[in-house]
């Protein structure tokens, strides 16, 4: 008999297939996933646009009738699995490895940019303000209370 | 008469040997009949065959996968949707299963053990005599 309640349990509790751990060192990321039953041909892993994408499929019951099942627990089928990347990976130099049903995924931090100074300038003593404060009268008078010519 | 290899419900009971402050998981398992016996395949993600224990006492097949953490020292965990973990369960046997020729592979995180149908268990013809 086949039970199907393990196969579903996943869904059931919405939890999203593989399960991820990410780890953190200085220099990288490193997300695990275990995918017993997948064959590393069949594993597509996918970078664009600072997402990526798992997709594979675990084992099936190739030409093996449901009636000689006395026990399946084992989950099967296709999967996908989409996460948003951290900012500032490398995403050329992204490596996967796939050894006894654990996949690894190193992910490069980029280095951290040099920070660059930016010269601020004051405006009230360049040489540009001054000018154009010259050739707008208007502004200089606003303030003066206007005064008739004097007519003699 | 059960004679179906069956959990024994005791997965994860306590080993002399393990490190107490290990966590423990019960692999999931499909167990299906061949023409030589019952296939029994198991799912053991990490586990090398180094890392693997699998014995037969008296009438109990017992398995152990030893999980190796997966990340160096000097990493910090930031996210964890699962637990790493050895991975423990056994079974009792029925009178059937030839113990001297069980035999296993490994498989991309799948361990498949072969339980064989012993020939003894071959139905015997008892003659009855009629007085």
């Amino acid at each position: 008999m086949k039970s199907v309640d393990m196969v579903f349990e996943g869904l059931r509790l919405g939890r999203p297939f593989p399960a991820l751990n990410v780890f953190a060192t200085d220099r990288e990321y490193l997300i695990t996933a275990e995918l017993p039953g997948c064959e590393p041909e069949t594993l597509d892993v996918q970078v664009a646009n600072g997402e990526l994408t798992l997709r594979g499929e675990r084992s099936l019951h190739a030409n093996i009738p449901e009636e000689r099942f006395r026990r399946s627990e084992r989950p099967s089928g296709p999967w996908e699995r989409t996460i948003s990347l951290p900012e500032r990976i490398d995403e050329q130099n992204i490596r996967a490895e796939f050894t006894n049903g654990l996949l690894k995924l190193y992910l490069p931090k980029l280095p951290v940019a040099a920070a660059r100074q930016i010269r601020v300038l004051d405006l009230n003593q360049s040489s540009v303000a001054a000018s154009v404060a010259d050739q707008n009268p208007q502004n200089q008078l606003s303030n003066v209370p206007s005064t008739p010519p004097s007519s003699t | 008469m059960n004679n179906e290899a069956l959990p024994t419900g005791e997965h994860g009971s306590r080993r002399e040997d393990a490190a107490p402050a290990r966590w423990v998981r019960t692999p999931p398992i499909d167990i299906f009949e061949t023409d030589e016996g019952l296939m029994l395949r198991a799912d053991l993600p990490g586990v090398t065959v180094e890392g693997l224990d699998l014995q037969v006492q008296d009438n109990r097949l017992t398995l152990l996968g030893r999980v190796t953490p997966p990340a160096p020292e000097d990493a910090r965990l930031i996210h964890q949707e699962y637990h790493v973990g050895d991975f423990m369960r056994s079974f009792i046997l029925s009178d059937d299963v030839d113990h001297d020729r069980i035999s296993a592979k490994l498989i991309n995180g799948v361990l498949e053990v072969l339980l064989p149908r012993s020939p003894r268990a071959e139905p015997r013809r008892i003659s009855v005599k009629v007085q």
